[in-house]
């Protein structure tokens, strides 16, 4: 009967699945985006935006920029959860995802070729990387050429000027983005502990006002932050340049602090226990005094200075007595062990 | 290879307002649907979890959710692609449907707050903005010489 039930419950095919199935095809791929009111054409501009990919040192790959004509550019981040889905007016979108625009120093990205082909010698920048497009674009027409006095020294002959990448300079530069990166982390409150998860779940405005503000923790959550745009040989230099200690250093580091904190804890503890005790030979101490126990200690001498050791020893040795005497006549344990 | 997205100020001032629901599912599919008669229609105002809160259901899973501002200083644009792309290297074009100051952000069966992931990820933008700040040439000077001080005196 229930099998004949199931079968019932079969759900009959959606007589307009098909009709769904054209229209999926037809209507293509919408996209939500957050853009920056800075880079969007004013009333009566007519220049468009762009989206274009140039090499990401941080990602190792291309990565997806939106340029302006003028240009001006800002790297498109993309936020993905992974059950999201839009509703645009009577329109189901699949593609849950926000796309939005942050600003991004172009330097940061020169930087990596500047790095692979300035550090032995002054390059101008139409020389660089002729044969990629995409790179000789960002150097030519996004970037300001002034910004690249951070990271490098500038040599000029005549009109052209040429640069040559220098490590001091620019590790300096990234140890002042690093701290304006983390002032800001700590205007925000972000928590940046390594045990940030558990503070997800409760991050109100009380909590981030009572947490702990570690510097070292913002310096090196900060330090990570710009090491995403980075080599990762640039980011263990920044690191170093710090002197950020690794995670792992300052986990155990605060782990020993936290057992230093238990151990004082358990001391407290400790005390704690005796106490009870002492309350514990107090309450034998009162029913000597009322007469119950009989014994030959004075009550008053009993509550200021209990005298718990000489009662622990009778009481054991009434126990080993009352023991012997059951024992008496029973054979020993060991003699049903014996070898026959 | 490049994408052009579509549209000049003028065809930005005159597009249309859009009305967007931000669902914590995944749909599989795209297409038409009665969102008035059917999502719309049952939205109800909460209060009791707090002002400006709403509530209403999807398939009968309890939705909670508020209406959002797109975050200060940016649009909401929602783009779409007509044409497909011939080929991976061929320029696309992403045109303009509409725009929007603010949408729904729905939350399934939780009253939005800051432990929200999209709340935490806006924060991103901030950060962004610091680190994207230029910096001056007098202030690299002063940290290339503290940086020295500092060598000298550490060995």
């Amino acid at each position: 009967m229930s099998k004949k039930a199931t079968r019932g419950s079969k759900p009959k095919p959606d007589p307009d699945a098909e009709r769904s199935a054209k229209k999926t095809t037809a209507a293509a791929l919408k996209k939500v985006l957050f853009v920056s009111e800075e880079l969007l054409p004013k009333d009566g501009d007519d220049g468009r935006l762009r989206l274009e990919r140039f090499f990401h040192p941080g990602q190792g790959k291309e990565a997806l920029f939106v340029t302006h004509p003028d240009g001006q550019m800002m790297e498109l981040l993309e936020y993905a959860e992974p059950r999201r889905s839009w509703l645009v007016n009577s329109e189901v979108c699949s593609n849950g995802r926000i796309y939005m625009t942050t600003p991004v120093d172009p330097t940061l990205l020169a930087l990596h070729h500047l790095r692979k082909h300035c550090a032995q010698r002054a390059m101008s920048l139409d020389n660089i990387a002729v044969e990629e497009a995409s790179t000789s674009r960002l150097l030519n027409e996004i970037l300001d050429p002034e910004s690249l006095k951070c990271v490098s020294d500038v040599k000029s002959s005549g009109d052209q000027r040429f640069y040559k990448y220098n490590q001091e300079r620019t590790l300096a530069w990234l140890a002042l983005k690093t701290r304006q990166v983390a002032s800001m982390l700590k205007e925000k409150q972000i928590h940046c502990g390594h045990s940030a998860q558990s503070q997800n779940f409760v991050r109100s405005e009380k909590l981030a006002s009572e947490s702990v503000t570690n510097e070292m923790d913002y310096t090196r959550m900060a330090c990570d932050i710009v090491g995403r745009y980075l080599d990762a040989d640039l980011h263990g230099l920044l690191t170093a340049y710090l002197q950020i200690p690794s995670e792992i250093q300052a986990i155990v580091e605060e782990k020993a602090a936290a057992q230093k904190r238990k151990s004082k804890a358990g001391k407290d503890e400790g005390t704690d226990s005796k106490k009870i005790k002492l309350n514990d030979s107090d309450a034998a101490a009162k029913l000597k005094s009322s007469g119950l126990v009989d014994s030959e200690a004075d009550p008053n001498v009993s509550i200021t200075s209990p005298t718990p050791t000489p009662l622990k020893e009778r009481s054991l040795t009434a126990k080993e007595k009352a023991l012997a005497k059951g024992a008496k006549g029973t054979k020993s344990i060991a003699s049903f062990f014996k070898v026959k | 290879m490049s994408i052009t997205l579509d549209f000049n100020g003028k065809n930005l001032a005159k597009s249309k307002q859009l009305d967007l629901h931000y669902l914590p599912a995944k749909i599989d599919g795209d297409g038409e649907a009665n969102v008035e008669q059917y999502f719309n229609n049952y939205t109800r105002e909460a209060t009791e979890f707090g002002s400006g809160i709403l509530t209403n259901a999807l398939r009968g899973y309890p939705l909670v959710g508020e209406q959002l501002k797109v975050p200060e200083g940016y649009r909401g644009l929602v783009l779409q692609e007509t044409e497909k792309p011939i080929s991976e290297s061929s320029d696309r074009q992403l045109r303009l449907t509409g725009v929007f100051g603010d949408f729904t952000y729905w939350n399934y069966d939780k009253v939005p707050s800051n432990g929200d992931a999209y709340r935490q990820a806006l924060l991103l933008a901030d950060v962004a903005q610091a680190l994207s700040q230029p910096i001056t040439e007098h202030d690299l000077e002063a940290e290339i010489a503290r940086n020295k001080e500092n060598a000298k005196e550490s060995p």
